[in-house]
């Protein structure tokens, strides 16, 4: 009665956690609706309205692939971070840790179900901004490139996080200061452009600035720096993380005693 | 054939407390085979070994032939845990945890909504089965332990301490379900404080202390180690108990009012006749006598009592309750 077992066990797990999240809209999609729709319309719409062009785009259109990006990673991260910790501190993760899969099908697992929320949040931020401004897909691929990467990439993060962090204010920690930092000084708000050139070549070590570059120049055509190199450099830096990931699952690291 | 455990010095460090001391256990196939010990002696280390919860120090396990680290995906198809804590998959109901617990095993998805219910009824909780686990009684959490450890059929099901806490009804309940799966052909191997439940069930025991095996052995064997008393009731006694140099296993005599018990080695029942001879021969009227089994329970302090001082560690992690503790869970610093 066994069918195709390989993709049984990583499909029951990629369901799983999927489901974990699809179910509770109101706990994983409703926040980053609301909190988008304030973002746009007080730093949008009612700042906005006095902030002059940059870079030929008006503040709002500028703003939105920021939040988009911003949307994408924090749910990615959040989402693989809580269900491994929240494994880890009821013990639950057991049933999976006990079970035959795979490390590697443990962690694709975590990583594809959280990486898809932060897609599926990111095109719900984009689409609320289309209410807000009329807004374009310049570079197709590259836009799709880039949130599947920057997904990917926070995904991969957050399972090192639900894995080394001891306490649930860890998780908050991470979020709060390391997260947080990078994002707002990572060009959501502003365009590299502006900023003196000392701070402008410091801005250019924050990944987060290729990130929010990349996906800004599949909705605008417009980026600070070069896309093909911040794509080679995240999907490099992903595929890292990822390896990572499935090693300190195989060292049961937070997992086992 | 192919033990379904192998150990062989095994050994699990936890900082400076050594957990496992180089056990050397096996366990055959089909067997019920039970693990005793006081709390600390090894036995939830020793069986999360198995299942991967625990990275051994040194020496080897196998299950079924297989090495727990270097074939763990095999180790794990083989085995159906039901753990002491109640760690259950809190965001669905229960018979969907029962499935993805299937699923993770490589059960096609509708033989996985068999299985379910097949393993809920079998434990007695079909009618809960779109509950959550958090909503579930503590009697009814521990049979959904048991029917995840059985979900993906097991080779070997492993149970630890599954009737602590729970009452009479369930735990006879229990035992007729674990039961019919070692008479299926299921091998089973269960830790537990009832002595009671592992003079019952189990083919074999073995007793644990710090970390070791002290010794494994039958139920009966086991009691046979031990020593009887035989309490006769005298109708005139005499001031002092009386000599019985003739019987070689009298270990030790006592007269308490008319009652005089005697702790004889071995079997009180082919002891009784020739002491009740002697007594005759001396004179004495027996009103009444009565023969006291040594339990299982009183070999087992006997094989562990001085074994360990009171401030040894608690090398399994748990304490009185079962709980983590300190600082044999790294994993339970999350806490």
């Amino acid at each position: 009665m066994v069918e195709n077992p390989v993709s049984a066990r990583f499909y029951t797990l990629l369901e799983r956690e999927v489901q974990r999240f699809v179910r509770r809209p109101w706990n994983t999609f409703l926040p980053p609706m609301i909190t988008n729709v304030l973002y746009f319309s007080v730093f949008g719409v009612i700042l906005g309205t006095r902030i002059q062009e940059i870079q030929g785009f008006s503040y709002i259109l500028f703003l939105l692939p920021g939040l988009v990006v911003l949307g994408a990673i924090s749910n990615a991260f959040e989402n693989a971070s809580f269900s491994i910790f929240h494994g880890r501190w009821n013990e639950y993760i057991h049933e999976t840790i006990t079970s035959p899969l795979s490390y590697t099908e443990m962690v694709l697992a975590y990583v594809l179900s959280s990486a898809s929320r932060g897609i599926v949040v990111g095109v719900i931020i984009a689409v609320i901004g289309a209410f807000f401004t009329p807004v374009g897909v310049e570079q197709p691929f590259y836009l799709v490139a880039f949130m599947l990467v920057v997904s990917l990439l926070f995904a991969a993060l957050g399972v090192v996080g639900g894995l080394v962090a001891k306490d649930f204010d860890h998780l908050t920690v991470m979020n709060q200061f390391i997260l947080r930092p990078l994002v707002f000084f990572g060009g959501v708000f502003y365009s590299l452009e502006i900023l003196p050139s000392l701070w402008r070549t410091v801005s250019l070590l924050n990944p987060m600035v290729y990130m929010v570059n990349g996906v800004r120049y599949g909705f605008l055509g417009y980026s600070d720096v070069d896309p093909n190199t911040a794509l080679a450099v995240l999907s490099g830096l992903t595929i890292g993380v990822v390896a990572l990931d499935i090693a300190m699952f195989a060292r049961g690291y937070g997992l086992t005693d | 054939m192919t033990l379904a455990i192998d150990a062989t010095d095994l050994e699990k460090d936890y900082g400076d407390v050594r957990a496992l001391d180089g056990l050397n256990l096996s366990v055959e196939q089909g067997e019920f085979f039970g693990l005793l010990g006081p709390n600390g002696a090894g036995k939830t280390t020793f069986i999360n070994t198995l299942v991967g919860l625990v990275r051994k120090t040194g020496g080897e396990v196998t299950v079924f032939g297989n090495d727990v680290e270097d074939e763990y995906r095999e180790v794990r198809d083989s085995i159906g845990l039901a753990p002491q804590e109640f760690n259950v998959d809190r965001f669905f109901p229960i018979r969907e945890v029962l499935m993805h617990k299937a699923g993770y095993h490589g059960v096609s998805e509708a033989e996985r909504e068999r299985r379910a219910d097949e393993a809920l009824k079998l434990v007695g909780i079909y009618d809960k089965r779109n509950t959550r686990f958090d909503w579930l009684s503590g009697g009814m959490k521990r049979r959904l332990l048991l029917a995840r450890a059985i979900v993906t059929e097991p080779n070997l099901l492993i149970l630890d301490e599954p009737t602590a806490g729970v009452d009479v009804q369930l735990r006879h309940d229990l035992w007729e379900v674990i039961n019919r799966l070692n008479d299926e052909g299921t091998t089973i191997l269960l830790t537990t404080h009832y002595i009671e439940e592992a003079e019952r069930l189990c083919d074999r025991v073995a007793i644990m202390d710090s970390g070791r095996k002290v010794t494994v052995a039958t139920p009966e064997e086991l009691t046979e180690r031990g020593s009887d008393t035989i309490t006769v009731e005298l109708r005139d006694p005499p001031a002092s108990a009386p000599p019985l140099d003739g019987l070689s296993e009298v270990e030790d005599t006592r007269l308490e009012d008319d009652r005089l018990a005697v702790r004889v080695a071995g079997s009180g029942g082919r002891v009784a006749p020739r002491l009740l001879n002697a007594l005759e021969d001396r004179g004495h009227e027996i009103t009444d006598i009565d023969i006291s089994r040594t339990s299982l329970e009183e070999i087992f302090v006997e094989l562990t009592e001085g074994q360990r001082g009171s401030d040894e560690p608690d090398g399994d992690g748990t304490g009185e309750d079962g709980t983590a503790d300190e600082p044999a869970r790294l994993a339970g610093e999350a806490r």
